[in-house]
């Protein structure tokens, strides 16, 4: 609805195209909030890199943690599990073990540390030794699948989109004279939309990628009266996008896939980040 | 003369009888003690775990998940540096493009961008979310 000027106020330009032809689109990311979900591949990979590590580790020098004699050493010796050592005349199915340092050689060493328990409500703030409870990566965004939240896929990149002239695409905002950087036109206009208590990071003057339209059309090479959307990259850093009268959302790269234009992804896609 | 050979070897042997039983640590000041700890700590003398030897179906597991993971590992760099490349595309036909279209458009984009930092607010992902996860209540600055 912004870009839609008409053509007798455009203002002039000095390029042999008139500035009504350009147009400047805004990607406005929400950076992950969390790390990026392991893939069970890896995980088994990493369990089995972590398992050989503990296996060719020196055994853990107990004398330089715990002075002898103190209770500390005392009370870390009781909770050790120490393996069985070797004996004459006793057949070790597993093979004989060769202890040194209260360690079986052969194997990992386990070491077990006290643990203390926390006493009282995870959730009371006031008292400092609570238990510690990790909040939940999963968040009631996810839970009910709520697309204008910030506070959904927490470990991914999340994009913002609006449904302009009925198609679902990056925000879109006219170019009215060319006194105005294209980057700065897009944040203006997002606030226009969207209200200023957004707070964002734009990431370059510079154009990320440009898409043609000719009659309504994405096409590949530029013809007379093509008009022009330069994509601008952009991160929110706090405060929201409330606009009025306007469908907006927040999504992942495949989400965006299955909403936009199949052409107009094809344009986009390499610039979102999976 | 006995004897005073006798003297004169005596002592020699309760040395070496001594210098045998008696443990050299036990003495140290506690200083030195110190230091024999902390070097007891870096150096690998009764702390090595044993070699490991696997056996030939262990070693071709181990060199499958070895490959499996470099395969993939390689897959992952090749897809990361065709998406840079595109991005690169995209950048230059952009720039090239606004070039032709206008001048002045081009020349702004491209001014350089005096103090410009990397926002502190932007936050590095954690493992798990905070209590609050977004922060709401943005108020503009004032600009004076």
């Amino acid at each position: 609805m912004l870009h839609l000027r008409g053509l007798a106020t455009a203002a002039s330009s000095n390029g042999s195209i008139p500035i009504n032809l350009i147009r400047t689109s805004l990607i406005l990311s929400r950076i992950p909030i969390v790390t990026p979900e392991v893939s069970e591949f890896d995980a088994k990979f990493y369990n089995y890199q972590e398992e050989l590590e503990k296996r060719l580790m020196w055994t853990f020098p107990k004398w330089f943690y715990f002075k002898k004699g103190t209770v500390a050493e005392k009370e870390f010796t009781k909770i050790q599990k120490y393996p069985i050592p070797a004996h004459r005349g006793v057949w070790f199915p597993k093979g004989v073990p060769e202890l040194k340092h209260g360690r079986d050689r052969r194997f990992k060493q386990e070491v077990t540390l006290a643990n203390k328990v926390s006493e009282g409500d995870s959730q009371d703030l006031e008292n400092v030794s609570r238990p510690i409870t990790p909040n939940s990566r999963i968040t009631e965004a996810d839970k009910t699948n709520d697309e204008t939240s910030l506070e959904r896929k927490l470990p991914r990149t999340l994009y913002l989109l609006v449904k302009q002239d009925g198609k679902w695409k990056f925000p879109t905002f006219q170019v009215k004279d060319d006194q105005v950087a294209l980057n700065e036109v897009a944040e203006s206009g997002l606030r226009e939309l969207g209200g200023d208590k957004i707070n964002t990071w734009s990431v370059s003057g510079t154009p990320a990628a440009v898409i043609k339209y000719s009659n309504g059309e994405i096409v590949d090479e530029g013809h007379e009266g093509v008009v022009r959307e330069y994509l601008m990259k952009s991160h929110i850093v706090a405060g929201q996008f409330v606009p009025e009268g306007l469908e907006y959302k927040w999504l992942a790269k495949e989400e965006v896939e299955g909403v936009v234009d199949p052409k107009y992804y094809e344009k986009v896609g390499y610039l979102l980040s999976n | 003369m006995f004897s005073r050979l006798a003297r004169r070897q005596l002592p020699a042997v309760r040395q070496l009888q001594q210098a045998r039983l008696k443990r050299s640590k036990a003495g140290l000041n506690p200083d030195a003690q110190r230091v024999v700890t902390q070097l007891s700590v870096m150096s690998a003398g009764r702390k090595m775990p044993k070699m490991l030897k696997l056996c030939n179906e262990d070693y071709v597991k181990h060199k499958t998940i070895m490959k499996a993971w470099s395969v993939r590992r390689k897959e992952q760099i090749r897809e990361e540096e065709e998406v840079l490349k595109k991005q690169y595309e995209g950048m230059k036909e952009a720039s090239e493009d606004l070039k032709r279209v206008n001048e002045r458009l081009f020349e702004l984009s491209n001014r350089h961008e005096y103090g410009k930092r990397f926002p502190l607010e932007l936050r590095v992902p954690t493992e798990y979310p905070a209590r609050q996860v977004w922060y709401y209540d943005y108020v503009r600055k004032r600009e004076e």
